[in-house]
């Protein structure tokens, strides 16, 4: 194989590997919100954002990620 | 009523049926709508060029500003030329042609000059021109300022936040709303986000200085939102997608966090307190790399977010031409119907995350600005103010449960 299509499969796993890696962190926060919802409803608005700034914050990691995969991707010879 | 709703449904679908048919022969320009471009895309009715406006810099050296109103006239005065892939200016579709069979006699120079324009009339009307980077045929470009689809519609998105809200601001200055009920839809409608922006994130976040940011943070949201639901408009471009857009709004929460900056906040930075001093040394350049990752992090992740989105249609949308191709157009028939539902899911999943994106953006640039704005009280995370904490006459318990916890929660925002 070629140089051009190592970066390509890197690249692709990459992209996986910050897939699975977003996927666990987010599913690992929604269950716990939602275990903290279920026993304290009434904090669940607190519970929510506190989610979802913890959500953003691992998405913006994952995205990081995908850049460096799309650069990977786009680099030509 | 629902028979009358059918046939004006029927007669929107048929007046954009036909033209599409008329148009199917023609190449689809399929990442138009993620992409920018130096045009606004009516597709199948028109195609509108935008001005070009470029700083040059000529043989001689000297700096000029050159300016038309459209790509095409660019190219047809003669004075740019498209850049070819490989490095080499243009000039050369003489040679094209004359490869294709245009011109017998190109051998000769003076035949050159006509079977470039030939080959130039024959790109445009292919319009294959927009897609191609565009140089001067002498000297170099300085900068190219042409206004392109995206800036366009962020400055519409502008407009529209503006006309909105100014209204809406002399409508509160005469009294509706402060003295009396608000009136209207939409002034209900907005009040009730404006209330959600300041109650739901501001004050959280910022405490007692809210009101301080309050108008960026309300401009910031509304933009936002307003630019990713005009990249769902038909026809529409999302300025957001853009990273020079998100960049900039970045950008601003940067200079707020920093502007707002109390001296406990550099100080945790430069020399944060309480931690033995070789850690310091690593401590400190993660801190300060912080300082510039929390706006990359937010412009990448508004630009990544509303172009996946795209992206994804885009996909769905492209699977039914890719399977047609393969194993024939029933397959593509048949690929159709769950690709389009499964666009419509996306598109109403997008008009969603353009909510939480404008939520999100918000919300970080107000913890970000009130981390920084943060007034140093004795309840605090590091182990240096402990003791404080111990001495602390007024709830000695309270503040060590409060302390304990704040270990765990490091990096999360604290409410105590």
């Amino acid at each position: 194989m070629e140089g051009l299509a190592f970066a390509y499969l890197g690249a692709a796993i990459g992209a996986g590997l910050v897939a699975i890696g977003a996927g666990m962190g987010i599913g690992r926060l929604a269950g716990s919100a939602l275990e903290g919802t279920a026993r304290q409803p009434e904090a669940s608005g607190d519970i929510r954002t506190t989610m979802i700034i913890a959500a953003a914050l691992i998405e913006g990691v994952a995205l990081f990620g995908l850049v460096v995969c799309i650069l990977v991707a786009l680099k030509t010879v | 009523m629902r028979a009358l709703r059918f046939v004006v449904l029927a007669l929107v679908a048929l007046t954009v049926a036909l033209p599409v048919r008329a148009a199917e022969g023609d190449q689809l320009d399929a990442v138009q709508h993620s992409v920018d471009g130096n045009y606004l895309d009516f597709l199948p009715f028109a195609k509108v060029e935008l001005p070009r406006f470029f700083v040059v810099r000529d043989a001689s050296g000297a700096l000029g500003f050159d300016f038309y109103p459209t790509t095409k006239a660019a190219l047809r005065s003669g004075d740019y030329v498209m850049k070819k892939e490989d490095g080499e200016q243009g000039g050369d579709y003489a040679s094209d042609d004359a490869a294709a069979g245009y011109g017998g006699d190109s051998a000769s120079d003076g035949a050159y000059g006509d079977d470039a324009s030939g080959g130039l009339e024959a790109k445009l009307a292919s319009g294959k021109h927009l897609y191609e980077t565009i140089v001067p045929a002498s000297g170099s470009m300085v900068i190219d300022l042409s206004p392109t689809r995206h800036l366009l519609f962020a400055l519409l998105g502008m407009l529209i936040v503006a006309l909105l809200f100014i209204s809406m601001a002399n409508k509160y200055k005469k009294g509706i709303g402060r003295t009396s009920a608000p009136k209207g839809t939409l002034q209900n409608m907005l009040e009730s986000i404006i209330l959600y922006v300041r109650d739901e994130i501001a004050v959280p976040q910022l405490g007692n200085k809210a009101d301080k940011y309050m108008p960026y943070l309300l401009t910031v949201f509304f933009f936002i939102l307003t630019c990713n639901l005009l990249g769902l408009m038909p026809y529409g471009a999302a300025a957001t997608s853009n990273i020079a857009i998100t960049a900039v709004l970045a950008f601003f929460t940067f200079a707020l966090t920093q502007m707002a900056g109390t001296k406990d906040y550099w100080m945790h930075i430069l020399w944060p307190p309480g931690i033995p001093v070789l850690i310091k040394f690593i401590l400190i350049p993660v801190e300060i790399l912080g300082i510039f990752t929390k706006p990359f992090a937010l412009a990448i992740r508004l630009f990544a977010n509303i172009t996946a989105g795209h992206l994804v249609i885009l996909n769905l949308i492209g699977l039914i031409f890719i399977l047609a191709a393969l194993f024939g157009p029933v397959v593509g028939f048949g690929v159709a119907v769950p690709s389009i539902l499964m666009t419509v899911f996306i598109y109403a999943l997008k008009v969603l995350v353009s909510l939480i994106q404008a939520y999100v953006f918000t919300i970080l640039s107000a913890l970000f600005i009130g981390q920084a704005a943060e007034e140093h009280d004795h309840h605090h995370h590091d182990e240096s103010h402990a003791h404080e904490i111990a001495r602390h006459a007024s709830a000695p318990i309270v503040a060590t449960n409060g302390s304990t916890q704040e270990k765990q929660l490091v990096g999360a925002p604290v409410t105590a």
